[in-house]
Order: structure tokens, then C-alpha cells, then sequence
């Protein structure tokens, strides 16, 4: 199965007195379609940037295929594209100028770079907007282009941090569709609140609540009884899913 | 170095995409040109004064040896662009760092594979390049004119070098101020606080002991400046340069480790 496997082992991290996650148990298998759950400030983004190696661990261990961010960052991040809830992009740059860019920065040159580019406007639908400012794009083709720029260079792991986040449903459903399109090709992480987006692209899913794990299994099962909500404050009791040690 | 040649493209792109730079580029221009023409408007007023004839006229050797184009005109004028230089650098470095934390770019870069020392040294050297055009740009005038009056290549380059360093020092303090700020508007307003106190610690002298005062007097950027401007390019000064820039690379870094490890 292509994509990279992400194992935490009592993973935590503390800002100061606060513990934004605390001994963290979780596997995420090669090409799963795989969903972090939880209300805001649950721990999501937190370990997002743990796996990208943009935090560093308090202590536990983490790895991407055997490899941990946080002494080998530019090994892991080699291997994996990320998509954040904003678009973090640059508003001055043209969408393919800026695609270049990417492809350039994850060591594409050339040919390679020309291809990879040319692959991304096609598969994104962004022919229309190709010499378009980025500033002047509409959210939902800005989303598109940080896609594009996450999947350039062919990643085993796409880490996605509310990838649909104050989109409208026309253009929610086209990111969705994006990345319901890279399922089985790689490893998707998938932080989200949304409960229908996680029920329809992932597989299984994890529910973190104030940085502690409160259920994982499969996304079907976990969300499938009518306390998703208490989940989210982490108040119900698991039903049929997997319950952390 | 495809990744770090990738990266300069982009910091270049993204500082001409944005007006400021050249409305800084403008603005050094203009200043330099203003205050060139009024230092040689003044020497032409000084030269009027000793030619008239009840002072002698020209020909009787009545002008003073100082009233010349260098020591009236030219070096006045660097010495004033030096703490002109103040003022704008800070528009130019202040969104370098706090302009991609503020928009979130910064974790995408961070993520990508780049180490942090290929960011800073791309982004330092675009700045640097930047730099060196701004001060090409402001030389301009002066250059022309004082040619003329036999300043001299030698002096000429060395007063280029000096003006350089004198701004590329200014661009790494503000580099540093933008790398720790919390926003553009603070990035700015400390980098011309830090370099106001730097850029002549004379003012100190009143409140330490005299080896104190020596130490700050060697740590003062008009002084280092100074040395170049009037001709001679000592390799301290060059070392003193060299260690402000690899200074503030590291307390970049420094700032990039602490984001990590702090959150």
C-alpha cells in the first residue's frame, strides 16, 4: 500500500502550564484515509505540527515511517505535503508562478518542475486561473492552488488542518472531491470538525478532546451513535470503537 | 541549491510585487538628490562670497583649502545619508520575518523541506541585494559630480563599500527586529530604536568609565562608517561588519529555534 505510516507513542506537548496534548497513543497505516477529530483547541492542529516537525515534542516519541520529526525534520518533510485551514499563501504571486515556486522548494527542477506544474493545474482545474494573482482569487480557488501545492511533489503523506474551513458548499464540495481523488494513493491525515467531511473521505478517525484521546476506530462506528457532541467535550462514554488505554 | 535559488526567486518576486520597495527606492533617491543640491548650492554660495572682488577674487588665492567639493559637499552628504539610511531600511526588512508569520506562509516554508538556514540565508541575501541596489541608486548623483572634482576611484569605491556595510548592517538589525516581532508596525519601530542607540553609542560617555566608553565608541556603527567615508577600508571594519550580519543570522535562528521549542 503507497503513503507513510505515523505512529505516536505517549506523545505530548506543553505551552507553558498548559498541556495542549498529553501521552498521545496513535497509528496511522500506510494509504488510510485517516481523521482527527475534536472541537477547536482540542489538540489538532498541535499534532499536525508535531508530525510536520514545526513543534518539537515535550515528551513521547513520534515517526513517519520510522523517521521522527523532531531530529530528522527535513527527512519527514521530504515525504509529506500539508494544507492548512487558511490559505497561507502569497497574494503578490501568480498561481503558477507560485506553483514553480513550490515545486522548486521540494527540490523539482526543470522538466520535472514543468511537469509536475502542468499535472497540477490539470488535476486542480486551475487552467482558468493560471496567470490570475493569488490575491485576487475566489477562497475556493485559492484552496484549490494550496492543494496543488501540497500534492506537487507526489507526497506520501498529505496532512490536510481544516482544509474546508469558511468555504461555501459549492466550493467545499470541490476540495472534497480533490482530495477524496488521493484516497488509496497515499496517507491522508484529515483534521476537521466537520463531521459529514470526515464521515465521507476518511476511513477511521481519532477523537481528541483538551489534548487527550477520547476514541478511535473506524470513522463509521465513531461517529455512528448520537453523542458526537459529548465526544467533542469528551464527556460520552466510547461505544463500539477502540478505547485508549 | 535548487530549493534556496527557488526560495530568492520568490523573496525577490514577492519584495518588487510590493509597492514599498519602490517608494523606498524613490524616496533614498530623492533625499540623496535634495540633499546633495542643497550642500552644492551652499559650496556655490561660499565660492560666490570669496570671488567677489572684495574679497580678492579667484585668482588671488584668498579661497581656503577646506572650502572644496569633498569636505563641503560630498562627505557632509554621506555623513547625512548614513542616518537617513535609518528611516526606510526598516520598511524594506520589517515584513521579511513578520509578513509570513502574520499570513501563516511561515509553516508551509518551515514544512517544506528548507532548513532554517537556507530561509535566512535567502532571505538575508535578497535584502542584502537590495541593499547594495538602493545605495546604487543614491550614489548616483553624488558620484557624478564629485568625480569631477578629483575624489578619486579608489575613494569613491571605498566610501560605496562603506555606505553598503553601513546599510546592510541597518538591514540585519532589522532582520533580527523582524524575525522576534510580533507584527510589521513593531518590527519597524524597534529597528529604529536599536539603530538610533547604534548607530553613534558617543552619547553613552557621560554615564560610563572611560574603557567602557572606548569599547562602545568601537561597537558604534558611524564610526566604522566613518573610516570608509573619509577613504580607508580597515579590515576590523570589515570584520565588524561581517560579524554584525552573522550575528543577526544566528539570533534568527535563534528566534526560529525558540518558535519551536515555545510554540
Amino acid at each position: 500500500m503507497p503513503g507513510a505510516r505515523v505512529e505516536a507513542r505517549a506523545l505530548s506537548r506543553r505551552f507553558a502550564e498548559r498541556t495542549a496534548l498529553g501521552a498521545l497513543d496513535l497509528t496511522i497505516e500506510p494509504g488510510e484515509a485517516f481523521g482527527l477529530l475534536g472541537a477547536n483547541g482540542a489538540g489538532k492542529t498541535t499534532f499536525i505540527r508535531l508530525v510536520t516537525g514545526f513543534l518539537a515534542p515535550s515528551s513521547g516519541s513520534l515517526t513517519v515511517d520510522g523517521v521522527s520529526p523532531a531530529d530528522h525534520p527535513r527527512d519527514v518533510q521530504q515525504r509529506l505535503g500539508f494544507v492548512s485551514e487558511v490559505s497561507h499563501l502569497y497574494p503578490d504571486l501568480g498561481v503558477e508562478r507560485y506553483l514553480r515556486f513550490a515545486a522548486g522548494i521540494r527540490g523539482l527542477s526543470g522538466e520535472r518542475q514543468r511537469q509536475a506544474v502542468a499535472n497540477a493545474v490539470e488535476t486542480f482545474h486551475l487552467e482558468t486561473v493560471r496567470k490570475r494573482r493569488i490575491g485576487n482569487l475566489s477562497k475556493g480557488f485559492a484552496q484549490r492552488v494550496s492543494l496543488a501545492q501540497a500534492l506537487i511533489h507526489d507526497p506520501a503523506l498529505v496532512i490536510a488542518d481544516e482544509p474546508t474551513s469558511g468555504l461555501d458548499p459549492l466550493q467545499r464540495r470541490d476540495v472534497q472531491t480533490a482530495l477524496a481523488a488521493e484516497a488509496g494513493n497515499r496517507t491522508l491525515l484529515l483534521c476537521t470538525h466537520d463531521l459529514d467531511e470526515a464521515r465521507s473521505l476518511t476511513t477511521r478517525c481519532a477523537v481528541l478532546s483538551e489534548g487527550e484521546l477520547v476514541v478511535s476506530g473506524p470513522t463509521e462506528e465513531v461517529l455512528a451513535g448520537e453523542t458526537n457532541l459529548a465526544l467533542f467535550r469528551g464527556t460520552a462514554p466510547p461505544h463500539e470503537a477502540e478505547v485508549p488505554a | 541549491m535548487r530549493r534556496l535559488l527557488s526560495l530568492m526567486q520568490k523573496e525577490a518576486l514577492v519584495l518588487f510585487g510590493s509597492p514599498i520597495a519602490y517608494g523606498v527606492l524613490f524616496m533614498v533617491a530623492l533625499v540623496t538628490a535634495v540633499t546633495f543640491f542643497e550642500h552644492l548650492r551652499l559650496y556655490n554660495q561660499i565660492l560666490f562670497v570669496f570671488a567677489s572682488s572684495t574679497m580678492g577674487g579667484f585668482e588671488s588665492d584668498t579661497i581656503p583649502t577646506h572650502v572644496n567639493l569633498i569636505d563641503t559637499v560630498f562627505n557632509p552628504v554621506m555623513e547625512q545619508l548614513g542616518v537617513l539610511l535609518i528611516i526606510p531600511l526598516p520598511l524594506v526588512t520589517m515584513r521579511v520575518f513578520a509578513e509570513e508569520r502574520e499570513r501563516g506562509t511561515d509553516e508551509l516554508l518551515l514544512t517544506s523541506g528548507l532548513s532554517s538556514a537556507q530561509v535566512i540565508a535567502a532571505k538575508y541575501f535578497v535584502t542584502y541585494a537590495f541593499v547594495v541596489l538602493m545605495m546604487t541608486v543614491s550614489f548616483i548623483y553624488p558620484v557624478t559630480a564629485i568625480e569631477q572634482g578629483g575624489l578619486g576611484m579608489k575613494h569613491l569605491a571605498s566610501v560605496f563599500v562603506g555606505l553598503s556595510l553601513l546599510a546592510i548592517g541597518i538591514a540585519s538589525m532589522g532582520l533580527v527586529c523582524s524575525a522576534f516581532a510580533s507584527s510589521q508596525v513593531v518590527a519597524a519601530a524597534s529597528t529604529v530604536a536599536v539603530c538610533f542607540i547604534v548607530y553613534d553609542l558617543g552619547w553613552t560617555h557621560g554615564f560610563v568609565s572611560e574603557p567602557t566608553a572606548i569599547f562602545l565608541d568601537a561597537l558604534s556603527l558611524r564610526l566604522r562608517f566613518g573610516h570608509m567615508a573619509e577613504g580607508f577600508v580597515f579590515a576590523s571594519d570589515l570584520v565588524y561588519f561581517a560579524a554584525i550580519a552573522c550575528v543577526s543570522a544566528a539570533l534568527t535562528r535563534l528566534s526560529f529555534e525558540l518558535r519551536r521549542a515555545l510554540g
